[in-house]
């Protein structure tokens, strides 16, 4: 068997580019559901019960569903519903951020509930509202502690955006299976691009724990 | 006037001729079954140090966070400043701007600085500028003997020092009145003695002080009036002489003579 | 906009056919992915560096990528470096077994090393052999901290078997997505595949809550 890595070559900034959209797409869906998970966690633990058990019935829902499911259904279904026809990249940040937000929801939840009550009570104490508390003392710390967790929500949100492929954003994966498409050399093409996606996860999930380490005091109460 | 003039002592108990700080009447709390404070009726004076002790568990604590409404009385009366506590949250949080409390485990807030630690409850709460909050936090920061630590974090303090900008946090609030709750049990040996230094300085200075201790030493030296606790009630008060020197019920001689006290 | 849901019940032995797979493949690949998982973190544990650094580059490997990628990677290499083809569901089995091996791998390790080595130390104390202190003090302790994780895992998998439809397992995703492409009924296809996962996995995911409450570890 003759290997022949010249399509490699041929087409490694078409290659790069789709590298930078699977980062962007990545990076995008984790600062989204971010927020979005954050509403949802501060809903879940202080609102009325109108409000936290329409929040549960969403993040399970999330986290019973596959990503596949939810990514087709928004990039077929949702135009069908309202007429709108989206950019695959936009249907892909939704979907991924619809389910990332579930997760991002359940890590804020576990960091909020993670500080000790006397850190509520300190607050209580200054005279500071429940607002006051969870904006200037909770949420700060629980941050830092929720950094491991939301470097694997990055890592594992990088891992899915491949998935996106299967609506044709032009992402590594897509692009990577367009060139084996052309030149037909899909052992050469997929490894290369699995080592690609290895030398982008690996280092950053050790660089995400090494600056962990270095603020880790912030949220130590 | 001889010492042993029965009449003196309540004569001479600080604070009598003006109205009373804080009045409990009758307090209960219940945590569940459990009976925490069982008809509690006591009164702090203005500019009185009053020490509770006792027992783990004897309702200290709990009576102490009845004072600021972190907990809410089962029945009774708790009367700050001639009027009972609000209910309502919003009523009740004002309440707590004037009264401050120092945790057992000082609660410092690990993502802020030192002096932010401090400046926090006027920034926040009062809505204070920052450069006058941090102008008032430094000063409060030097009083406490930490003006060099100012730009730390506590996570790089010792125990002692934690406490002492946890104090420092409390006073930047200007309060009427002063809660201790246990506030050397977390120390190291050698920091206990600069957090009642501290302490101490405040008595002097006339802050009204509700520490609930196990410091006897403290209690003796500083208190004006001493309050024991036994199974969530009240067994004996009076001036510090008294309980330590002369207990008049058995209660208090027999939890004095646990933590080894002698006079 | 005319919606035709009749579709979805007259295609109900087919999607029941897909679910059944889908079913299949989570299970068969968990009974893979637990053995390998305990021999590769045992493998990883080992003194051997030979061993242990094997495990580890394996692990790491097939961690850190995207399980779509190892599908295609299965589908078109296998084949090639074996000499003979593999049907679909092989294949597809093939990568989720690589995929959920790493994780499991892990999860093992964890909780063999959560085990204070104070309790195997007293085990041999008491006159237990290695082997006995593993099988009576060690596993019986690290269970409860895997069986959570590994139930976690379970839903993963139950949810990323959706991928291997990309090379045409005939799972519950592909089936929906054919006949999608078939009869253009996309709307009612495609809620109809969300609906059929949600209720399967929606009550698997509130017993890995239960689980995870029932046996949470209090330090």
């Amino acid at each position: 068997m003759e290997l022949d890595f010249s399509p490699l070559l041929d087409s490694w900034g078409y290659l790069l580019g789709g590298l930078g959209i699977t980062v962007l797409l990545a990076v995008l869906t984790v600062l989204c559901s971010i927020v979005l998970g954050m509403a949802l966690s501060i809903g879940r633990i202080y609102g009325s019960a109108w409000l936290r058990i329409p929040i549960v019935f969403y993040i399970d829902t999330q986290r019973a569903i596959p990503v596949f499911v939810v990514l087709v259904w928004i990039y077929f279904a949702v135009p069908i519903l309202t007429g709108w026809n989206f950019h695959p990249f936009w249907a892909a940040l939704v979907a991924l951020t619809l389910n990332a937000s579930a997760y991002a929801a359940e890590i804020v939840r576990a960091g909020i509930e993670s500080i000790r009550p006397g850190q509520v009570r300190a607050g209580l104490a200054l005279g500071m509202s429940r607002a006051q508390i969870v904006r200037q003392v909770l949420l700060p710390q629980a941050l830092v502690r929720m950094l491991p967790s939301f470097g694997s929500l990055l890592t594992h949100t990088i891992k899915d955006t491949a998935i996106a492929a299967v609506i044709a954003v032009p992402e590594l994966m897509k692009r990577a299976e367009t060139v084996v498409g052309q030149s037909y050399r899909p052992i050469e093409v997929f490894t290369t691009i699995m080592f690609v996606y290895f030398i982008i996860l690996y280092p950053g999930s050790r660089l995400i724990e090494r600056l962990y380490q270095r603020v880790a005091h912030l949220g130590r109460s | 006037m001889s010492a042993d003039d029965p009449m003196l002592t309540s004569h001479q108990r600080r604070g009598a001729d003006l109205p009373p700080v804080v009045v409990y009447e009758e307090v209960r709390k219940l945590f569940g079954d459990f009976v925490a404070l069982d008809g509690v009726s006591i009164q702090v004076n203005q500019g009185e140090v009053m020490c509770l002790i006792g027992p783990s568990g004897s309702g200290k604590s709990t009576l102490l966070r009845c004072t600021n409404a972190l907990e809410v009385v089962s029945s009774g009366r708790v009367i700050f400043e001639g009027k009972p506590l609000p209910s309502n949250e919003t009523e009740a949080r004002k309440i707590r701007q004037r009264m401050g409390m120092v945790f057992q485990n000082f609660e410092l807030f690990p993502h802020k600085s030192t002096l932010d630690n401090v400046a926090i409850g006027p920034i926040t709460v009062l809505g204070m500028k920052e450069g006058d909050a941090r102008a008032r936090a430094m000063k409060l920061l030097d009083k406490v003997g930490l003006t060099d630590k100012a730009g730390s974090f506590p996570s790089s303090l010792s125990g002692g020092q934690q406490q002492r900008v946890a104090i420092a946090r409390a006073l930047a609030m200007e309060p009427d009145v002063m809660l201790f709750d246990e506030p050397t049990s977390a120390l190291d040996p050698e920091t206990i003695g600069e957090v009642l230094n501290v302490m101490k300085q405040l008595a002097e200075e006339g802050m009204t002080m509700i520490v609930v201790t196990h410091e006897m030493t403290f209690a003796r030296r500083v208190a004006n009036w001493v309050v024991v606790f036994d199974h969530g009630k009240v067994v004996e008060q009076g001036p510090p002489e008294q309980i330590f020197d002369a207990p008049t019920c058995d209660r208090t001689r027999d939890f004095l003579g646990h933590l080894g006290w002698n006079g | 906009m005319t919606l035709d849901w009749s579709i979805v019940w007259e295609s109900r032995y087919a999607l029941a056919e897909g679910a059944k797979l889908t079913v299949m493949l989570t299970v068969i690949t968990m009974l893979i992915a637990i053995p390998a998982g305990i021999v590769l973190a045992v493998m990883r544990l080992s003194k051997s560096r030979v061993l242990s650094t094997s495990s580890m580059c394996f692990v790491e490997f097939f961690r850190n990528l995207p399980l779509l990628l190892v599908v295609y990677w299965a589908f078109y290499v296998m084949p090639v470096f074996m000499g003979i083809e593999f049907s679909a569901f092989t294949t597809g089995l093939v990568a989720l077994s690589l995929n959920v091996s790493a994780y499991n791998s892990e999860t093992f390790r964890a909780g063999i090393n959560s085990i204070r080595k104070g309790q195997t130390e007293a085990a041999i104390a008491l006159g237990m052999s290695r082997g006995e202190a593993m099988r009576k003090i060690v596993i019986p302790q690290a269970w409860r901290r895997v069986l959570p994780v590994l139930a976690s895992t379970w839903v993963s998998l139950f949810k990323d078997t959706s991928l291997v439809s990309v090379i045409a397992v005939g799972e519950l995703a592909h089936v929906a997505m054919q006949i999608r492409s078939q009869t253009f009924r996309v709307l009612e296809m495609l809620t109809a595949m969300a609906v059929i996962y949600w209720l399967m996995g929606y009550p698997q995911a509130k017993l890995v809550d239960w689980i995870r409450k029932k046996y949470e570890v209090k330090e």
